[in-house]
């Protein structure tokens, strides 16, 4: 199209001469981005540690209070004899309260070191984890063994995953909800240069401008709204994940989370894509009304 | 070039705006088109234009019949054309040079050409000098130079001018006509939609009369009798008989949506005499 460069620039002046609805529409398409970007984020956080609990078969089972170590350690011989039972390993209570402590801090566990609530414990490995149930079942029914607290780590993972995907759906409808929200900004504000530029449109079509030539700086307008709320979210949810990341590594760092430098090339590029597809569409929306009219109906003469 | 055939336009309300209308206009012809507000001049502008579209009959331009013309051609037709508008029409935030230049970038001119071309037109207006000036710093009759230049910068087979003269100083709406008429003799069709009859007469050329939707006078161009001076010059004017103001006469400023209303219906004390 002869006189692209032309139109290119009316866009973008577009956008500086309606700059206050212009904000707004940045405003919450960026919301709508940084949500869409947190909820991507969590559940990819989410798989990798399912991932990172599925590879570990570890079982933890606690000893019931009043046994001594060395009848745990004869409890440990009856668990070893369990069908799929590869080992079973004593963690004596000591050793977890050691543990806890490096892990949480000195001061809070200095007033209870002579109380140690802490069970013994072993921490079996499975040959097989498909059977899983069958083999905790068997386990429970041994003496000594406290049936209520065998702690699996895969329990603990099904938790994750339901929360990320219960996370999902409500993402799934926030991000709905405000990408009809953004059309609809968008749209308003493509209008609104519209009816600031009817003059213009109403003396482009009487010139002879087709329709594609007269839509096209508001297509512009509305993909250089898309492009600067990419931008801007990308950044936002560099904060928002760096700085949730910061608060749950300080609080226990058993996990690592996926650094925010190895996905933002796809964050950048899924947040422009998407952004530049709901300001054209926003913008397409609006552009009909006007091309159906012909003369001084734009004007509204 | 443009030829109606039976054409009739009623609008969605009933107006009947123009009824079994039958002319021709030769390319490089020269006519004004004179009626009262609400006689359908306007409604003749938008059809020719194809703002609107017929209820029945047919109209051709260039050979091409309208009732054929696809949608995404109407962009094309107009290209033949420039439109004169009475009020300009002219965007105040640009200068003279952008507003015409604004004509030519519409339908996708190079800048190369629109630098080339812009000057040129705005030479034949007379305004050469005024290029960087805005709409705004300029006299009525200049700004409709203007607009006359945005009209003509894409070098359209046929001028189209809506009451050219409507806000213009009286004597300087004389030279408007005339420079319309240069542009005529240039080989450009023009149609001149206007109220003045006192200048209709002054140019001699083709003056076909629409009231109440029909064309009731269609006197050719003649080289000494000029317009008034045969036998449809009877409904060129009216004789108001008293104070009444001649509003529905339409030598008021603008009348566009005339064609929305009602026809207007002449009162009991105007009467139509002959010159």
């Amino acid at each position: 199209m002869k006189g692209f460069g032309y139109l290119i620039k009316e866009g973008f002046k577009n956008v500086w001469s309606n700059r206050i609805m212009s904000i707004a529409s940045v405003c919450v398409l960026i919301s709508c981005l940084v949500l869409t970007g947190s909820a991507a984020l969590f559940s990819m956080n989410v798989s990798k540690l399912v991932d990172e609990v599925g590879e570990s078969n570890e079982t933890v089972v606690y000893i019931k209070d009043g046994y001594s170590q060395l009848e745990a350690v004869y409890v440990g011989k009856e668990i070893e004899k369990v069908d799929n039972v590869q080992s079973a390993t004593f963690f004596s209570k000591e050793e977890a309260f050691e543990q806890y402590r490096d892990t949480l801090g000195d001061s809070l566990f200095a007033r209870i070191e002579d109380r140690n609530p802490l069970p013994d414990s072993f921490i079996i490995v499975m040959d097989d984890l498909s059977k899983y149930e069958e083999t905790v079942a068997e386990i429970q029914k041994i003496e000594g063994v406290d049936p209520d607290t065998i702690l699996n780590r895969k329990d603990f993972a099904d938790k994750m995953t339901r929360i990320s995907n219960l996370v999902s759906v409500i993402s799934i409808a926030v991000v709905a909800a405000l990408l009809i929200i953004s059309l609809f900004i968008i749209a308003n504000t493509i209008r609104a240069t519209m009816y600031s530029r009817r003059f213009e449109i109403s003396i482009m079509k009487s010139v002879g401008a087709t329709n594609a030539f007269v839509r096209m700086p508001f297509l512009v307008e509305g993909m250089v709204l898309g492009l600067i709320s990419a931008v801007i979210s990308t950044g936002l949810l560099a904060l928002v994940y760096n700085g949730i990341g910061l608060v749950i590594e300080n609080a226990q760092s058993i996990f690592d989370f996926i650094p925010y430098t190895s996905v933002l090339p796809y964050v950048l590029a899924a947040f422009i894509v998407f952004g530049i597809f709901v300001g054209f569409c926003g913008s397409f929306m609006s552009i009909r009304k006007y091309l159906k009219m012909e003369g001084n109906e734009i004007l509204g003469w | 070039m443009i030829d109606f055939v039976n054409v009739s336009k009623i609008y969605p309300n009933g107006t009947h705006a123009l009824e079994n209308v039958s002319l021709s206009i030769d390319k490089g012809e020269f006519v004004f088109i004179v009626g009262a507000s609400g006689a359908g001049k306007s409604t003749f502008l938008k059809l020719i234009m194809h703002e609107e579209t017929p209820t029945s009959g047919e109209i051709i331009i260039n050979g091409n019949k309208l009732s054929k013309l696809k949608r995404r051609d109407i962009p094309y037709l107009r290209r033949h054309m420039g439109i004169v508008f009475q009020d300009f029409r002219l965007i105040e935030k640009m200068t003279v040079f952008d507003n015409v230049a604004f004509a030519m970038r519409a339908v996708g001119e190079s800048g190369a050409t629109i630098k080339k071309r812009v000057p040129y037109v705005l030479s034949l207006v007379g305004l050469q000098d005024k290029m960087k000036n805005k709409p705004s710093e300029l006299s009525g009759g200049e700004q409709q130079r203007v607009s006359l230049a945005r009209a003509l910068v894409n070098n359209p087979e046929i001028i189209v001018a809506d009451e050219p003269t409507g806000n213009v100083d009286p004597e300087l709406s004389h030279e408007i006509i005339e420079l319309l008429n240069e542009i005529n003799s240039m080989g450009t069709t023009v149609l001149v939609v206007t109220h003045e009859h006192e200048l209709v007469r002054e140019f001699h050329q083709r003056v076909i009369t629409i009231d109440r939707g029909k064309v009731i006078a269609d006197n050719q161009k003649s080289g000494s009798a000029g317009y008034g001076d045969d036998v449809y010059s009877e409904y060129d004017d009216y004789e108001i008989t008293d104070d009444e103001p001649a509003d529905n006469y339409g030598g008021d400023a603008y009348d566009d949506d005339d064609d929305y209303g009602e026809l207007p219906q002449y009162p009991d004390n105007v009467v139509i005499v002959p010159d």
